[in-house]
């Protein structure tokens, strides 16, 4: 198997505005190993280590799901595949050839689903197909129409065409976002949570749903989730990034014996056993992430983060 | 940007839905008994819109009967000369009519009004979008946008005066200054107010920038920029009315002060009368059309 994305010690630091607690903000900035800039208390920007030194290979039609803790650089890693940034040091490559921008071999779902409003579902799934297609030749509105019912169809929403996003369920829009992202054709589908918004029932239906449109098309998806169970039941192996800054804890190959068999397979003892060891990698990262008092980032750069206690972040770069 | 935070009139009580409740009615009891239901369901839609219609005009009317009455039974005789009832003003109104001066005079307003706010609306409209897209220059431009936003448009008219003449020139400019503003700072805030994410999600889709300009901001901020535009519409004809007031020969705000200098006080109140149904009819048209165009923002007008 040819891997389709290879990322190659990969590193995406961010420059922050040093905030009022940025004394504190200095300590855990040495501890991330970056230390340009972290003066004393000094307004100076700071630099912020999302993913450091990150290596991986996702083979092409892998279902590879990523876990780690909140801050550990998830989103930040689909950006990088996804071409809306560059990375600081080391090489995104897809087909082997470096990633330069967004492209029509790539599509991301987001969480939020980021529908168009003013468009209704049928022209939220086409607007992929309004530019010219790889072989130069622009679709007609008819055929942008077919291909956009086609694709409603696919992700269960036949007969919603016309309607637009206001008038749809959570489930339904992130049905339509999912269409859009597969109707332009990319090889490689990139989601960011796509169901955490989502009721439990309406989320099992989509994951299902999603595995079968995976074994139908055949694509390379990299799907990142919190929820362990999400990770294990949909991924043929599972990354689990370690706390910030993010690095490749370990690769959990899911093998649960007849998958594709009607049993529960939630129950079945090798799930349980995987879901157990994904569990307890991302446990301990979680625990070091919260003694780092890591939050989100805020939108506008600064970082409300590492109040006191960056002892742990210390002593884990000092290892 | 407090431009922005204008709320719409709440122009939307909508209309009762007694038809829906009509068909949805037992369908299998017979002919007759469904013909009831309908008529009965029709009844009952036009008593209720008579009777919102009634309310509705309630105001009005009690209004126009006090106007009617008011002067004629309350008022001192010298204040019932400053106030003369109402029909002695639509009197007044249907021998302007006749003479052909009302028309004259609100073609002049209108002319002028509509070449103004024209202007304004796509300087406007053009310049906020430039504004917007290059960060640079709002930077540049944002402390000088300020100073002319918050100087009263009323307050340069004897600067337009003078440096354009009493002319049509000079109250052109002045409502296209007035109108200006408000469509120039809503687009600015329509562009700027872009969800983030949609732009992500745009750029993730592999959309160029043109394109991304085209079907993406624009269209979320239409809104916004028809509110700044609605906004205009009325800064324009409060300008232009003071502007014909001060120095014109032709025009609805010439017609109620020369009414007044003349002594044709029931004249004066024509004028008034024409100017507020001719606020009230563009207000009308860009609130329907700042609607249509805001469609898919709540669930008014789509669907139900
Ligand atoms: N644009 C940015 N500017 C500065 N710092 C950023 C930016 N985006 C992310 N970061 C920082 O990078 C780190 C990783 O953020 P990222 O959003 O990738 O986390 P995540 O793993 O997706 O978290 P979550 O699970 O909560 O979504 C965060 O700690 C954040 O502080
Ligand atoms: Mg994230």
């Amino acid at each position: 198997m040819t891997a389709k994305i290879s990322l190659r010690n990969v590193t995406k630091q961010f420059t922050v505005r040093a905030g009022k607690g940025s004394k504190a903000a200095s300590g855990s900035q040495a501890g991330t190993g970056s230390g340009t800039g972290s003066g004393n208390g000094s307004k100076q920007p700071t630099v912020l280590t999302a993913l450091e030194s990150l290596s991986l290979d996702v083979r092409d039609g892998e279902f590879l799901t990523l876990v780690g803790p909140s801050g550990s650089g998830k989103t930040t890693l689909l950006d990088l595949l996804a071409g809306l940034s560059t990375p600081t040091s080391g090489e995104v490559l897809v087909d082997g050839q470096p990633v330069l921008g967004p492209g029509k071999d790539r599509a991301v779902v987001f969480q939020q689903y980021a529908l168009f409003p003013w468009r209704t579902a049928s022209a939220n799934v086409s607007i992929g197909l309004e530019g010219k297609a790889t072989d130069g030749r622009r679709l007609t509105r008819r055929e942008r129409a077919a291909k956009a019912s086609e694709y409603l169809k696919l992700v269960g929403l036949a007969g919603f065409e016309d309607r637009y996003p206001h008038e749809l369920s959570g489930g339904m829009k992130q049905r339509v976002a999912i269409a859009r992202s597969l109707a332009y054709e990319p090889d490689v589908l990139l989601m960011d949570e796509p169901f955490a918004a989502l009721d439990a029932q309406t989320r099992e239906q989509l994951q299902d749903e999603l595995l079968r449109i995976w074994r139908a098309t055949g694509k390379t998806i990299v799907f990142i989730t919190h929820g362990i169970d999400e990770a294990v039941y949909l991924g043929q192996r599972v990354a689990v990034l370690s706390a910030r800054p993010g690095r490749l804890k370990e690769i959990v190959e899911v093998d649960i014996p007849d998958r594709d068999g009607d049993e529960d397979i939630r129950s079945h003892p090798a799930f349980v056993e995987q879901r157990h060891k994904v569990w307890t990698l991302l446990h301990d990262e979680v625990r070091l992430a919260q003694d780092a008092g890591h939050r989100k980032i805020l939108p506008d750069g600064t970082a409300p983060d590492e109040p006191a206690g960056n002892e742990s972040t210390l002593e884990r770069s000092a290892a | 940007m407090s431009a922005t935070l204008t709320q719409k009139p709440a122009a939307s009580s909508a209309p009762p839905q007694a038809p829906a409740v009509g068909h949805s009615g037992p369908s299998d009891s017979g002919q007759r008994n469904q013909g009831t239901t309908a008529v009965l369901a029709f009844l009952r839609t036009a008593a209720v819109s008579a009777g919102s219609g009634v309310w509705k005009a309630a105001g009005i009317l009690a209004f126009l009967a006090l106007w009617e009455l008011g002067p004629t039974y309350l008022a001192s005789p010298s204040t019932r000369v400053f106030l003369p009832p109402l029909h002695e003003v639509l009197a007044a109104w249907s021998k302007l009519y006749d003479a052909g001066s009302i028309q004259g005079h609100l073609a002049a307003s209108l002319t002028r009004s509509v070449s103004g706010f024209g202007a304004a609306l796509v300087a406007g409209v053009s310049l906020g979008l430039l504004i917007a897209w290059y960060g640079r220059l709002n930077s540049v431009l944002n402390p000088l946008l300020e100073l002319f936003r918050n100087t009263a448009a009323l307050a340069l008219l004897p600067v337009f005066t003078l440096l354009l003449g009493i002319g049509e020139e000079s109250k052109i400019s002045i409502v296209a200054y007035a109108a200006f503003f408000p469509v120039l700072l809503n687009t600015i805030a329509g562009v700027k107010t872009v969800d983030p994410l949609l732009i992500r999600a745009a750029k993730s889709l592999g959309l160029s920038s043109l394109a991304l300009f085209r079907k993406v901001i624009l269209p979320s901020a239409v809104p916004t920029i028809f509110t700044g535009i609605r906004m205009a519409g009325t800064a324009s004809i409060l300008v232009l009315i003071a502007a014909e007031m001060v120095g014109a020969k032709a025009g609805l705000g010439y017609l109620i002060v020369n009414a007044q200098s003349s002594f044709l006080i029931p004249d004066m109140y024509a004028g008034i009368l024409t100017v507020s149904i001719l606020g009230l009819a563009v207000n009308f048209l860009l609130v329907a059309l700042e609607r249509h165009f805001s469609r898919w923002r709540t669930a008014v007008g789509a669907g139900s």
